[in-house]
């Protein structure tokens, strides 16, 4: 079986999707020749393609988004790139008023078949510009549609269908998942929004978790199976759609569940999961709901401060001992 | 102010307890929290103390009486306070009085509602989880110590309508009538060439063979109420018919005196009321006799229960052709099973069985049926 | 080079259709029959309809919150404009955008935004889309002065510029954004000097002389056509009305509204069209009352129409 990487399973969708579609193009800062992109996702498709297609831009990202929309609402594909996800809030305007209400607004006319992709989260010891996690802001905006992928094969297959997709899509990345690798089959396929993956399967507890959580949930069940804790570990890896029926049917069946994510805690992706749960599986709870989040600061720099904020193995297991 | 000592309630499910013997006569001096009353609850005796300091001015509950939660049992007043009238106390006191909060049951949902799903009081149940609270485990641990294994209830139907009215007759008819139950295997050849010739039912026909057997054993036709039995002249024959609702038993009225073909109308008639819900009262009413079919569910024989205050039911079974003796020769005929349930203490055995008889001698030979 | 004469006559009309259909907003406002609140385009008809002269069917043009009289300009229906203004069902956006959201994109009307400035780029992205795909269409996007001071007019322009996009930048300076005098905001007088930051033309046009629109649109569509990029055009012109409906625009000085209004676009272009003869004043009045006519139509139409079900609400959000 061959592993690639996810930077690599990301540039493969990419390139798959262009080959496919000559409505495809991609327009961000730095993507094209001389860069290839600020994580390399996007080297080598400037030369394949050209540099209209990969279409590096001024540092603008409100007008990245805003061009991609006006391009988007008359026949176009694009898959625009912010560098880094905090940047979204320079584009936000674009986002959350343009992209994400166009279609709506104007009584189902347009359509708006627009990604965003964006790398969220820190462990790269770059500060408070350039690690948070704003997933949930983009769940907030009727009309957006957010992925999270956090292996390889989910990033190829969602990637795929967020760009064959006629909706305005958020596709959130993680700095630290570019070089993981995992299986991608090389034969062609899609993974459709609103579906689960049962990451692990287990019976004593649930982790719903996301992006690079969903690796420190797996280790943190692996710790726990030698002491005879079974952790079943829920990736949701589309936001909105959520599969509400994977995380509650998980939940009915251990009766606990931690929610694991990287964004912070207060009105977080993690609040959405537990009120979910509460509305719809309070009965089957043998414990309170637990969350393990960052700590609600903004990222900070050095190691030891940045290590302390955001979730690690270690207090995953601790809030699944609190609850076993 | 003078304070009341009321019974205090003992544990969640008490509601009266027992004086056993007071500590001190009226008049003494009482310290608050001063054991004054000894009471009895459920096999567990206690002490109660004085809520206040003063004086034990009326002992309202003797030794050995019996007074519910809250009840007063003595009155303390300062010692130069008059005592008032317990009503006035009451009233006084009642506004300050505090209803005592109630220590809340941390249980989780899931224990919650497994609790709901076995009927479990989860006061009776130990908590294992964090700060005491009972868990979906504890309450599994409880039903199998202490219920056993109790089935899951899926869910509890309240008995009403013709449920209800069933349920009561049945046992009422169980209860008063000692059953007996005789069958009988009828050869429904000749009853089968009669249905076709005239385009009725196998019932119908049944009903109008029981009829003219009724006629000949008044005996049947009766009710026995208090030390009297009282004998029918009217043959007013019920069918049972079951329903979307329950089993109901609209009644033929002298049936006897119906041809086929008009019984055949009628009972069509009640049976499409019964099955729309549409039966009156004067269509359920002043029945002597029932008649049960679960031939079409494939029952060969069974014992029907009376239908009070009738003396006897007549069970119909399927209909199958079996290979039977006729004149020396097997044939294959058509061949039900017809089960008699009838009141013992109104008629025995042998009489009875004459009757079935009768009744299989009609079907068999069914030229008087015609009429 | 002047239009034909079918050009100028079918300018006159579009000018009078959307003068009408805003007084008739206005009339139905106070009323209580339009929900909400409505910006009037009343006094800058000549941006619109000198604009949208120049463009085909297939051509796009963004809008603002002032946006009534440039999807009328661009072709669009006045009973499905009118129905959306009352929220009614058979408005162009089944009454879910309004007076501020009317967008008609079988005629290239690419919609209005109400955030100041958000069109910008989302008209230089249009513009992209047919650089990518090879056609000759080009998009006019209207803003006002208001949206220049915007990052959107900055960041927007500079990339339709660098890559030579066929798009129109039409501000519609009317003095004024809500009740902040441009002099306030700005220390430069036009708005159009700031082409030269991005490596474009910028031209200063009379807003309330259709020709004069008309030929700096022309000049800047032929260019746009040919793949030589944008051009910034401002208008200088006046709403005759405030900002809103709930604006008396007491911040403006009265000798200026009354300089203005004899700047009135519309008498201005009647007169000379009656001038060059290609009219009559017979002529002209009876086109005025067809458009009375249509438009009481449009309103006949609109209030006639169903309001959607609430249940309605909850569809379109996703394709």
């Amino acid at each position: 079986m061959r592993e690639i990487s996810y930077r690599d399973a990301l540039r493969e969708a990419l390139r798959e999707e262009m080959i496919r579609d000559p409505t495809v193009f991609l327009i961000g800062e730095d993507i094209g020749r001389y860069w290839g992109g600020a994580f390399k996702v996007t080297k080598g498709l400037a030369e394949e393609f050209g540099d209209e297609r990969v279409r590096d831009t001024p540092i603008s990202e409100n007008a990245i988004i805003g061009v991609a929309v006006g391009a988007a609402i008359t026949g176009m594909r694009p898959v625009a790139e912010i560098m880094f996800g905090d940047l979204t809030a320079l584009a936000m305007d674009q986002i959350a008023n343009q992209a994400a209400k166009i279609r709506y607004m104007f009584g189902g006319q347009a359509k708006v078949p627009l990604v965003i992709r964006t790398p969220f989260g820190g462990g790269v010891n770059i500060a408070a510009h350039h690690s948070q996690s704003l997933e949930a802001w983009f769940m907030h905006v009727p009309g957006l549609q957010v992925v999270v992928a956090s292996t390889p094969y989910d990033a190829k297959g969602l990637l795929k269908t967020a760009i064959r997709n006629d909706n305005p899509v958020v596709f959130c990345e993680h700095k630290l998942l570019y070089p993981l690798t995992g299986h991608v089959p090389e034969e062609e396929y899609t993974i459709p929004f609103g579906v689960a993956d049962v990451k692990r399967e287990g019976t004593d507890v649930t982790v719903v978790a996301t992006l690079y959580m969903v690796h420190k949930a797996l280790a943190a069940a692996e710790t726990l199976a030698k002491e005879g804790i079974s952790v079943e570990v829920v990736d949701p890896r589309t936001l909105v759609p959520l599969d509400k029926e994977t995380i509650t049917e998980s939940v009915r069946k251990t009766g606990r569940v931690v929610i694991v994510t990287e964004d912070c805690k207060t009105a977080g992706v993690s609040a959405e999961l537990a009120a979910l749960i509460a509305e719809e599986a309070l009965d089957y709870l043998d414990a309170p709901i637990k969350r393990v989040t960052t700590f609600d600061v903004p990222i900070p720099f050095s190691p030891p401060l940045e290590n302390f904020v955001i979730p690690d193995e270690k207090r995953i297991i601790k809030a699944i001992k609190e609850i076993i | 102010m003078p304070a009341l000592l009321r019974m205090p309630k003992l544990s969640l499910t008490m509601k009266t307890g027992t004086v056993v013997r007071w500590y001190k006569r009226e008049g003494e001096t009482v310290e608050k929290g001063e054991p004054i009353v000894e009471v009895l609850s459920e096999k567990v005796t206690c002490d109660v103390e004085a809520p206040a300091s003063g004086v034990l001015r009326k002992i309202v509950a003797k030794e050995g009486e019996e007074i519910p939660v809250n009840g007063i049992l003595a009155v303390i007043t300062m010692p130069d306070e008059p005592l008032p009238e317990i009503e006035e106390i009451e009233k006084a006191v009642t506004v300050e009085f505090k209803k005592p909060v109630e220590k809340r049951i941390l249980a989780s949902p899931a224990a919650k509602r497994l609790a709901r799903e076995y009927g479990i009081d989860l006061s009776q149940v130990v908590g294992s989880g964090p700060e005491g609270r009972i868990v979906e485990a504890d309450v599994r641990r409880f039903i199998e110590e202490k219920v056993g294994y109790a089935p899951k209830i899926r869910e509890a139907i309240p008995l009403v309508g013709i449920r209800k009215m069933t349920a009561e007759k049945v046992s009422l008819s169980k209860k008063t009538a000692p059953h007996c139950t005789i069958t009988m295997k009828v050869d429904m050849n000749e009853a089968t060439k009669l249905k076709e010739k005239l385009g009725v039912s196998y019932t119908e026909i049944i009903v109008k063979a029981v009829a003219l057997a009724l006629k000949e054993h008044p005996i049947m036709n009766s009710s026995l109420k208090n030390d009297k039995i009282e004998v029918y002249e009217d043959v007013n024959i019920g069918v049972a018919v079951a329903t979307g609702e329950g089993l109901v038993v609209p009644v033929v009225k002298n049936a006897d005196r119906k041809n086929l073909n008009q019984l055949s109308s009628e009972i069509k008639m009640l049976v499409e009321k019964a099955r729309t819900g549409k039966l009156e009262k004067g269509d359920v009413s002043g029945g002597t006799f029932t008649i049960t079919n679960l031939g079409m569910y494939g029952v060969e024989a069974f014992t029907p229960i009376i239908n009070p205050p009738e003396t006897a039911i007549l069970g119909v079974g399927k209909i199958e052709e079996i290979p039977i003796v006729v004149n020396g020769e097997v044939k294959i005929r058509p061949v039900t099973v017809l089960s008699l349930s009838f009141d013992h203490r109104v008629i025995d055995g042998a009489p009875a069985a004459e009757f079935l008889g009768k009744i299989k001698e009609f079907l068999e030979k069914p030229s008087r049926l015609e009429n | 080079m002047l239009p034909s004469s079918d050009k100028l006559v079918w300018m006159f009309r579009k000018m009078l259709e959307i003068r009408h259909f805003e007084e008739k907003v206005y009339e139905l406002y106070g009323q209580n029959l339009v929900p909400g609140t409505i910006h009037l385009y009343v006094g800058e008809e000549a941006v619109a309809v000198g604009v949208c002269a120049n463009l085909r069917k297939d051509d796009y043009i963004t809008s603002t919150h002032r946006g009534h009289g440039h999807c009328i300009a661009k072709g669009g229906d006045l009973k499905r404009i009118m129905a959306e203004i009352l929220g009614k069902r058979t408005g162009y956006c089944k009454g879910k955008g309004g007076s501020m959201h009317i967008a008609d994109f079988s005629i290239g009307m690419l919609g209005a935004t109400a955030v100041v400035g958000a069109g910008i780029p989302i008209a230089a992205g249009a513009g992209l889309s047919i650089k990518l795909r090879g056609t000759d269409q080009v998009v006019a996007c209207f803003f006002g002065d208001g949206a220049s001071n915007q990052g959107t007019f900055h960041e927007g322009i500079n990339m339709a510029a660098i890559w030579k996009l066929p798009v129109l930048f039409v501000c519609e300076n009317n003095l004024y954004a809500m009740g902040t005098r441009q002099s306030m905001v700005m220390l430069i007088e036009n708005v159009a000097d700031r082409a030269a930051a991005y490596g474009i033309p910028g031209v200063v046009v009379d807003g309330n002389d259709v020709l004069a629109v008309y030929e700096a649109a022309k000049q800047a569509v032929e260019r746009a056509r040919k793949g030589e990029g944008p051009t910034l055009i401002e208008c200088k012109t006046y709403r005759h009305k405030g900002h809103s409906r709930f604006d008396p625009a007491t911040y403006r000085p009265k000798e200026e509204v009354e300089e203005w209004l004899k700047k009135d676009p519309i008498p201005r272009f009647r007169n000379k069209l009656v001038e060059m003869g290609v009219l009559t004043e017979n002529e002209a009045k009876g086109i005025e009352e067809e458009v009375l006519a249509e438009i009481e139509e449009a309103v006949k139409f609109a209030l006639e129409s169903p309001y959607p079900k609430p249940e309605e609400a909850l569809e379109d959000v996703y394709a």
